[in-house]
């Protein structure tokens, strides 16, 4: 029920007036969003591709298999971390560079500036060349090559390997696998169990989980026997609409709220940059990826193979930090969580972040949390610093 | 249809199928035809307009944006151009599909499936699947798009539930738009999880790929008769690339291990 409205002596206003002050109200609320919204355009006008950069932190390819290439970053800083470098690992559904998107919003710069030892894996750019890549070739040949460079450039001595979203799936299977390899293992919003505890999804939690294990086998195998690819741009589609109004929004009342103002409409280009840049997925690691995984849930089983070994997830050995979004309408929490039922809990920790699936990485909280948090578990966890040990009294 | 062997009786069963599903369509229509028109001739004291009206529900359940009336006020370009685009309307087989689908999708599915020859060329069998499966995603797509209107439909009264009209007579617009939104995104999110939805869209994807897989077809015969390599000769010679570098890669590795247990 609307309350009476009073002038200013607390009067009450007669319906005329009140008509006239609630159009008066209208109005400037139209006028003030219609002039935010010219500023932002006015923004956009002036903006051009070359002004909206991203992943602009200086690297040195190191190593190359077929299309991927492992990134050695340069040192920012003279200080050197006491723990092993860290590779980091994403997935194949996203391009490396949201983890370095901006310089105040960048994980990998974030490690540097800790003196840590920082290389990342670039997946390349799969066309229909590489459609007959499964996850053998990307657990064990591709990432376990780049693991086995950094092992080899830290001298034979293991390492800590980092995986974000698919790429955490790829890097738990491979330490599962060769746990020699490793020193440390962490996950960011990483799914495991792909059916998770459905009963606790929230409500916009979960959405692909259903939605692939409402499909037969047959579709998704008619979709990669067509596509060849599953493909980027079909990816980009399904994510948006599992957030629909702020993909409704973004363009029209999102960019009028920005004001125009500089930061704030930079930051939104960098995202818009990156989410356009989605790579197709190689057809047959797809199929395996929503066949294998999300319907069967062949990881969580038990029953998932690489090269015709079964990986066992309680066979790694080594401390794991797993981190996962409270908010993530992607990965639903619980099918991150999961991971602690393999692990020997001595070994296991978790992160809980307060945010959205890439808000991990892109979110201001997030610096802190996330890299800070991964620093820490490093120095507690993987600190090769001799212990001095104190003389008996 | 009848088992046998004879390259004859076969293409005089197919002949017989064709007229068969023809004749049943004719009759389907002239049922139709009869139903519409029956309550003005068995009703005694009709005004004289009511075959008119019966006349002119049957043209519009097949041609809905024909202006019958157009024809009786006189000779005038808007009379010939509705007149004209109506006829038209009604011999472009697209617009059938709107009208009779389920009839339509029996006859299209029986001439598919009919059988093949080795000396004789089906191109009904392709033109056939591919009307179908395009009436298949016309069907999917209208599917999809009723849940996600009835979708709306619920945000509207979801809304006016929770934001009466006086609160609009307030004049505050971005309150109102705030409601709006999150009682959209309520909505949506709820139809999204739904069983309706999910099956709408599960069919929504199988019409789209079926079509896509069409089109893939119609690129391989193209590429066929100009001579130039197909997707699927390609995607050949790219799995035989692949599955040799592999083994290529398991004999490397092979050899390195066996190198490296002779050293100890």
């Amino acid at each position: 029920m609307m309350p009476i409205r009073r002038d200013k002596n607390g009067e009450p206003l007669d319906e005329t007036d009140a008509a006239l002050q609630a159009w008066a109200l209208a109005w400037n609320q139209m006028l003030d969003t219609g002039a935010k919204a010219i500023k932002s355009n006015s923004f956009l006008a002036d903006t051009k591709q070359s002004d909206v950069e991203i992943a602009t932190t200086p690297a040195d390819t190191v190593f190359q298999i077929d299309k991927v290439r492992v990134l050695h970053y340069h040192a920012l800083t003279k200080k050197k971390a006491n723990t092993p470098p860290v590779l980091i690992c994403y997935g194949l559904f996203g391009r490396q560079t949201m983890i370095d998107l901006q310089e105040d919003r960048s994980l990998v710069r974030n490690f540097l500036n800790d003196g840590i030892d920082v290389y990342v894996v670039d997946w390349g750019n799969p066309t229909r060349a590489d459609q007959y890549l499964t996850f053998d070739d990307y657990i064990d040949l591709y990432l376990g090559s780049c693991v086995e460079h950094v092992v080899e450039a830290n001298g034979g001595k293991p390492i800590t390997l980092f995986g974000i979203c698919e790429g955490g799936t790829f890097a738990a299977a491979l330490a599962a696998l060769r746990p020699e390899l490793f020193a440390g293992l962490a996950l960011a919003i990483t799914p495991i169990d792909f059916h998770g505890e459905q009963d606790e999804f929230w409500r916009g939690e979960g959405f692909l989980n259903s939605w692939i294990g409402n499909l037969d086998e047959d579709d998704v195998d008619l979709l990669i026997d067509t596509y060849g690819m599953l493909p980027g741009a079909m990816t980009g589609a399904v994510f948006s609409s599992l957030t629909p109004i702020a993909s409704m929004t973004k363009y029209n009342i999102g960019l009028a709220a920005m004001d125009g103002n500089e930061p704030a409409m930079l930051n939104f280009l960098r995202m818009e940059k990156w989410i356009a840049d989605r790579p197709d997925h190689p057809g047959e690691a797809a199929r395996q990826w929503l066949n294998e995984l999300y319907r069967e849930n062949r990881l969580a089983n038990g029953a998932f193979q690489v090269l015709g070994e079964t990986v066992d997830l309680s066979k790694i050995n080594c401390p794991v930090l797993n981190i996962y979004a409270e908010q993530d309408h992607i990965i639903p929490v619980s099918c991150s969580k999961a991971l602690g039922k393999f692990v020997k809990p001595k070994l296991y920790e978790e992160i809980g972040f307060p945010g959205g699936h890439v808000g991990v990485f892109v979110s201001r909280k997030a610096q802190g949390v996330v890299a800070g948090g991964i620093t820490d578990w490093l120095n507690r966890t993987q600190d090769n610093k001799p212990k001095k040990t104190k003389a008996k009294l | 249809m009848a088992n046998s062997d004879n390259g004859f009786d076969q293409m005089m069963d197919i002949w017989k199928e064709g007229q068969d599903a023809f004749l049943k369509a004719q009759q389907e229509a002239a049922e139709n035809f009869q139903k519409t028109m029956t309550p003005f001739f068995e009703q005694s004291g009709n005004s004289p307009d009511e075959p008119f009206q019966a006349w002119q529900d049957f043209i519009k359940s097949w041609a809905p944006d024909w202006d019958p009336s157009a024809m009786i006020k006189g000779p005038s370009a808007a009379m010939f151009t509705q007149s004209r685009e109506a006829f038209m309307t009604m011999l472009d087989p697209a617009n059938w599909t709107k009208y009779a689908p389920e009839q339509l999708r029996e006859i299209l599915q029986s001439v598919a499936q009919g059988p093949q020859f080795a000396d004789l060329a089906t191109p009904h069998i392709d033109a056939a699947n591919s009307w179908r499966e395009a009436l298949d995603y016309q069907k999917a797509a209208a599917d999809l798009s009723k849940v996600l209107q009835e979708s709306w439909t619920r945000t509207y009264l979801r809304f006016n539930e929770t934001h009466s009209l006086e609160d609009l007579q307030s004049g505050n617009v971005q309150e109102a738009l705030d409601v709006w939104l999150k009682s959209a995104n309520h909505e949506l999110l709820e139809t999204q999880r739904s069983a309706e939805f999910m099956d709408a869209q599960k069919r929504m994807l199988r019409a789209s790929v079926e079509i896509k897989a069409r089109q893939r077809d119609l690129a391989e015969a193209w590429s066929e008769a100009y001579q130039i390599p197909t997707r699927s000769e390609i995607d050949d010679l790219t799995k035989i690339v692949h599955e040799l570098r592999r083994e290529l890669r398991q004999v490397k590795r092979e050899l390195s291990s066996a190198k490296a247990k002779s050293k100890k």
